[in-house]
């Protein structure tokens, strides 16, 4: 935003506008260059101490959310969305460019990242709106089924038929290499509910394609989950040889999904209650809140898994969504409720952002990124031919159908997990297994923001004031 | 939870408007409890719990514009500064001499433990005056007036006297002792803490929204805090010192205390719960000792608002009591007494920090009572 001068001087014209653009630029460059001198300075720094340690991590952290914030300024000026700077910031200073940020300390910031990713959560879950999604709910449903079965169906038939071309999976018997097939095809349909509420809340977007879209994401991270359990159990029919899917696993799974979803229902009643009665400090309880499910359910896991013998695992991510979906539908406190989401938001989604541009994989990358560029540009088209279908049968308008596939592209926390449960229960093909997807990831999640808010802007569902003025 | 609707226990009030339940409630999820805050998810807040302090001492530090602290009479600030500052020479010889019969401890380390506590003696804060309602205080306005003037500003000494305890504390230590590059770092210090503050500047030269105000303030805040903490530094401290040139620097002030002050309450519960969580109860004996830390700022403060009154001809009117109307000490000193047990984590400053933590819980109790009489003998 331009200082009150300049702000009466852009209404006179575009040349000012592009005066203005270019003074924010200098002092953003300004601010990088010192930030970049304080950045070589911690480094010199010898460190000696516990204490010193954790300073390190600490300024390390102001570092990345500021300058996050100021390649996010700059990446805007070029009419790209916020998350694209942030993302772009964590992959400087992160273990690949910069090294700034090690691989250790994004690990040690994995608490402050479980938090946001809890607080971004309670805010998807609160955008979903109950009359929005019943208003497209045919659309919805088709969208799901027919991405999910496309993009699998597309991605297992590209590296059944091409896998012997490159050096990743030139090497597997056939049937490994339909195992690897099939866990990357059910990996691709996975999307980044956090991305995609990020976006739309940069852009303020609102409407039926808005609603659709963020309806079809948030429950097709839930429904992947499922769909990875039935892959897994016939991955391992393909690999033993057995002949039967084991239903006890993947009614187990439906038994933790559902109790994420009663306890986030309860969480959610608890908050409309707190709202009703107290009034105040709600910032302070929804911090609470994403704390509390981040560290308790890792507890409960831990807890139920080591006393009971039981492997009931509640999913945090999914808690905080059914608890803000509550608390937006059920109760009548929806907009305080995301007003005070919002209040941090920007903070948060730097902070989260940061970290995950920090956390992507750049060597799997460089080891197999024409695989992962043709599995990519499958998807893409899997993407397309699902959400178009979708669309045209539930006769939706042709400009939502042209467009509903590049909000999907955005891959990002529930995709690695899933890898790495594949990897540790395949070890033959485990490692190839992460390393593609990892590659996948990186490229989705560096296109997907910027696909994302064309998107939005096409569809018109984009607010003017996402843009530059 | 402080339940508006619900009704409390008589005898639970004092604790509910103080906000001092957060921190059972932060003891409760600590290690010696629940232990949901266990020493590896503390590790892993670290940067929440330095976002904290910093966030305070810059919000302390914004009370210091120098222009708004003219339009009141000198000799108030000089008040403010001289009660302060009594009470912290009153504290810390109580607790410099007493303090090896209760923990075996270094020279250093006792001079430094008892500065860190005649700094948080050296503060007040005013929650004691919300007990009480809006007709009791209307016939004491002046009283009110000049207790909220002392509280904000007597803060100041402690900050001041804090400084050296960190400044020299590390030098102390085997790792520094033979260092030579105490003056270097200084020069260093001072060299980057400008460097911020041409940082801020710029951050600060176009318009910001809200939104993004709070991301920079919260993202320097962090970042002055993880430096000061490299450097063997307080992070409350130097993010006190910003404040202050902020505030009379800059033109964006009004909207940046907005922003701080906006998030003010649920930082300081926070820190109240950290703090809690930290807090180690040991034997019935650190009540006794608690109870003996309470003596000496009782003492301290007495004398303080004594002295006060002898200033001048415009500090006559003040009742000669005037102490009894600056017992409360939450805020400020729960703010040092963490960030000293961040700086330097030992089991003697866990047991001195837990003391003190049940000596400010007896001032939160008997601070109405004591602005009561006040009140009383003042009408």
């Amino acid at each position: 935003m331009p200082d009150a001068g300049g702000a009466a001087f852009e209404k006179r014209g575009v040349m000012p506008q592009v005066i203005a653009k270019k003074d924010h630029l200098f002092s953003y460059l300004l601010i990088i260059v010192l930030m970049g001198l304080l950045g070589l300075w911690i480094k010199g720094v010898e460190v000696e101490t516990g204490r010193q340690q954790a300073g390190v991590i600490i300024f390390s952290l102001g570092f990345v959310m500021l300058s996050a914030y100021v390649l996010a300024q700059i990446v805007r000026i070029f009419n790209l969305p916020l998350l694209t700077g942030y993302i772009l910031a964590g992959i400087i200073a992160g273990p690949y460019v910069s090294g700034f940020l090690t691989h250790a300390m994004v690990g040690q910031l994995r608490l402050i990242d479980d938090l946001a990713l809890s607080f971004i959560a309670l805010m998807a879950g609160g955008e979903l709106r109950l009359r929005l999604i019943a208003q497209r709910a045919k659309s919805i449903v088709l969208s799901i089924v027919f991405v999910t079965i496309i993009v699998i169906g597309l991605v297992v038939i590209c590296i059944i038929l091409m896998g012997r071309y490159f050096s990743v999976t030139a090497g597997f018997n056939p049937i490994s290499l339909a195992i690897f097939a099939i866990l990357i095809g059910v990996i691709c349909v996975a999307r980044s509910p956090s991305s995609a509420i990020a976006v739309i809340k940069e852009c303020e977007a609102k409407g039926p394609f808005t609603g659709m879209i963020l309806a079809v994401t948030i429950v097709t991270d839930v429904l992947i989950i499922i769909i990875f359990t039935v892959a897994m159990s016939l991955s391992k029919i393909l690999m033993n040889g057995g002949s039967v899917i084991q239903l006890t696993e993947i009614s187990g799974l439906m038994f933790e999904i559902l109790a994420s979803l009663i306890v986030g229902g309860i969480l959610g009643q608890l908050i409309s209650f707190y709202m009703d009665r107290v009034r105040r400090d709600l910032l302070l309880l929804l911090l609470f809140v994403a704390f509390a499910v981040a560290r308790l359910s890792i507890g409960f896991n831990h807890l139920m898994e080591v006393q009971y013998d039981i492997s009931l695992h509640l999913e945090p991510l999914l808690i905080c969504m059914s608890a803000g979906f509550f608390v937006q539908n059920v109760s009548q406190f929806g907009s305080r409720f995301l007003e005070s989401l919002e209040k941090m938001s920007l903070p948060i989604y730097a902070l989260f952002f940061s970290i995950a541009g920090a956390s992507l994989n750049f060597d799997s990358l460089q080891l197999c990124w024409p695989l992962a560029t043709i599995i990519v540009v499958v998807r893409m088209v899997g993407l397309h031919g699902g959400s178009w279908l979708a669309g045209t049968i539930s006769h939706d308008p042709p400009v939502f159908n042209r467009n509903a596939w590049m909000t999907y592209v955005t891959q990002a926390g529930v995709s690695i997990g899933l890898a790495q449960i594949a990897a540790r229960q395949f070890p033959e093909i485990g490692i190839h297994l992460n390393t593609v997807v990892l590659a996948i990831i990186a490229i989705n999640q560096i296109v997907g923001p910027v696909i994302f808010k064309m998107a939005l802007h096409n569809v018109g569902e984009s607010s003017a004031s996402s843009t530059y003025n | 939870m402080s339940f508006r609707k619900f009704r409390i226990p008589l005898f639970a009030y004092k604790f509910y408007l103080t906000g001092i339940e957060f921190l059972f409630l932060g003891l409760l999820l600590g290690p010696q409890f629940l232990n949901i805050l266990d020493a590896n998810t503390c590790d892993g807040l670290a940067p929440v719990s330095a976002l904290l302090l910093g966030w305070i001492g810059m919000l302390f530090g914004f009370q210091f514009e120098i222009s708004k602290l003219r339009r009141f009479p000198r000799v108030h600030f000089m008040a403010g500064l001289l009660e302060s500052f009594l009470t912290l020479v009153v504290v810390f010889g109580g607790i410099y001499f007493t303090l090896p019969f209760i923990i075996k401890i270094s020279e250093h380390m006792r001079i430094a433990l008892s500065m860190v506590l005649a700094s948080a003696a050296a503060c007040t804060a005013q929650t004691g005056l919300a007990m009480f309602s809006v007709r009791q205080i209307g016939k004491n306005q002046s009283i009110i007036k000049i207790l909220r003037y002392l509280s904000s500003v007597d803060g100041l000494v402690a900050m001041l006297a804090m400084t050296p305890v960190f400044i020299f504390l590390p030098c102390s230590t085997e790792i520094a002792a033979d260092r030579f590059l105490f003056g270097y770092d200084i020069f260093i210090a001072g060299i980057i803490f400008a460097v911020f503050l041409v940082l801020y500047n710029l951050f600060l030269t176009y318009r910001r929204e809200q939104s993004e105000l709070a991301l920079i303030i919260i993202g320097m805040v962090i970042f002055i805090s993880g430096f000061s903490s490299v450097m063997n530094f307080s992070p409350l401290l130097s993010n006190f010192f910003m404040g202050v040139c902020l505030v009379n620097l800059t033109s964006e002030k009004e909207k940046i205390f907005t922003t701080l002050v906006s998030i003010e309450k649920p930082v300081y519960l926070l820190l109240l719960v950290f703090l809690g969580s930290a807090w180690h109860l040991m034997s019935v004996w650190a009540f006794v000792a608690a109870g003996g830390y309470f003596v000496f700022r009782f003492i301290g403060k007495m004398i303080g608002g004594f002295s006060i009154s002898l200033l001048g001809s415009k500090m006559k009117e003040y009742p000669a009591g005037l102490g009894l109307g600056l017992i409360g000490q939450s805020g400020l000193p729960l703010a040092i007494l963490y960030d000293f047990q961040q700086g330097h984590p030992s089991e003697i400053t866990d047991i001195v920090v837990g003391i003190a933590l049940i000596s400010i819980s007896y001032c939160d109790l008997a601070c109405p009572t004591l602005v009561g009489r006040l009140l009383k003998k003042g009408a």
